[in-house]
């Protein structure tokens, strides 16, 4: 997302504009509802999840701060919060276990996947599942590096340092872009 | 310095801010490290943009109409708000307008309490004066009529030759009055003064005012042998008569 729409959207937040919503959805809608489904994976759960956490980034529009984080970061723990609690009130031990199992057939479960996102699933698959996992246990589960040690059974320093690649590997696919906008920006 | 910043980049707290699961307390911690530390705060954008990365990679279309579905419940959600405000408007008014009319009939209220109560007050002294004047008439009435009723009358010395006054006395009911009739005028200064020697004392009578109603009634206090002067008095009245200015006087 540019710069310039991200300010452009949380102008419209503040003056209240339902517009914001709209754009919003238009841009994060995707990657939110992808957010929710990798955290309670259920989609009709995750369905639910994005229209709450809409419906309270709408009404919290005014705790935004631009200073304090990037307007995704926002959306990002609003809408994994909602999920984190959905998650914990709507299920049991149990069923969470059968969902994880399902995980694994992740990609089959949703029909519904734009071709053009056909793009960043391969860029997904060029990261390593190794360095995926790293990555989906700090940024979706929520888990500090010791625990997704303890968790997955991995030595600390082997974590540290498969995020350490999977973070690199995460910067060079998206980072062809970024550093191109940041080209620009300096030449501007 | 730098040790301070490898040490808190390793405790995972900014991961854990950067996706909203920090104590108040920690959140307060990782954004005075972010506002100080310029390295904290390029890590952190770091992270950010990760973040972003890694999550559109998992980006998934969500199905048809939620979107018209999540802007009908904001929509419906700003004109229920809209509607409470107004409504809560309306109430503030209302409320308004009642304590405004309650102070207004609480005010009413107590002034026409008071208004009774004076209105009251001249009830009763209105009843008591009517009473004293039956009272009065009444006897006077006893008087006129009794066959035992004495009539004298009286008139004035050198002083006051023009002064008539009927005087009656009843010895059985122990009532006595006087008609003065005339009076010749005085100086603005003076006044005429009546007066009842009642067993050896002096009582004052009060100053005769209205001589012009020549058909009042005095009433005169009773007693055996009793006398009734009227002096010449300066105005305002006397506490005892003057001796050399009487005018008239009566026994009766």
């Amino acid at each position: 997302m540019s710069a310039l729409l991200e300010k452009h959207i949380v102008e419209l937040l503040g003056e209240r504009n339902e517009k914001a919503i709209s754009l919003l959805y238009d841009h994060y809608g995707d990657t939110l509802f992808g957010v929710a489904y990798k955290v309670v994976r259920d989609e009709q759960l995750a369905q639910d999840i994005l229209q709450e956490s809409f419906v309270k980034i709408w009404r919290k529009s005014d705790t935004y701060d631009s200073s304090k984080a990037k307007l995704f970061t926002w959306l990002f723990r609003i809408t994994r919060n909602t999920a984190i609690d959905k998650l914990r009130s709507s299920n049991t031990k149990m069923e969470k276990e059968i969902q994880m199992d399902v995980s694994d057939v992740y990609n089959l479960g949703i029909e519904s996947i734009k071709p053009e996102f056909l793009d960043v699933r391969e860029n997904l698959d060029k990261i390593e599942q190794k360095y995926q996992i790293v990555l989906d246990a700090l940024f979706f589960q929520g888990m500090t590096q010791q625990e997704a040690s303890d968790e997955l059974d991995i030595p600390l320093g082997t974590i540290k340092s498969r995020l350490k690649i999977g973070l690199r590997e995460l910067r060079k696919i998206y980072g062809s872009t970024s550093a191109l906008l940041a080209l620009i920006i300096s030449i501007l | 310095m730098k040790e301070k910043i490898r040490i808190f980049l390793d405790t995972d707290l900014l991961e854990k801010y950067l996706l909203g699961s920090t104590t108040q307390e920690e959140t307060l911690q990782v954004e005075r490290y972010i506002a100080m530390y310029p390295e904290v705060r390029q890590t952190f954008d770091e992270l950010q943009g990760n973040l972003e990365a890694f999550a559109k990679m998992h980006a998934l279309t969500p199905p048809e109409g939620l979107k018209a579905k999540i802007l009908a419940i904001i929509r419906a959600q700003d004109a229920g708000k809209r509607r409470f405000r107004r409504y809560a408007i309306a109430a503030s008014i209302t409320a308004f307008i009642f304590a405004g009319s309650s102070y207004f009939f609480y005010d009413q209220n107590k002034n026409l309490q008071q208004e009774n109560v004076i209105v009251n007050n001249k009830i009763k002294s209105l009843e008591a004066d009517m009473r004293e004047q039956l009272e009065d008439v009444r006897n006077q009435f006893i008087v006129l009529n009794n066959p035992n009723t004495r009539k004298y009358y009286m008139k004035g010395n050198e002083r006051a030759k023009e002064f008539k006054a009927v005087a009656y006395v009843n010895p059985v009911k122990k009532l006595s009055y006087i008609n003065v009739q005339n009076l010749p005028q005085l100086p603005e200064d003076q006044c005429y003064q009546m007066w009842a020697e009642v067993n050896g004392e002096m009582v004052d009578m009060g100053i005769i005012r209205d001589f012009e109603d020549n058909d009042k009634l005095w009433a005169l206090p009773y007693s055996d042998s009793a006398m009734g002067y009227i002096t010449i008095e300066p105005k305002g009245g006397n506490t005892s008569p003057t001796v050399e200015n009487i005018v008239a006087n009566l026994k009766y």
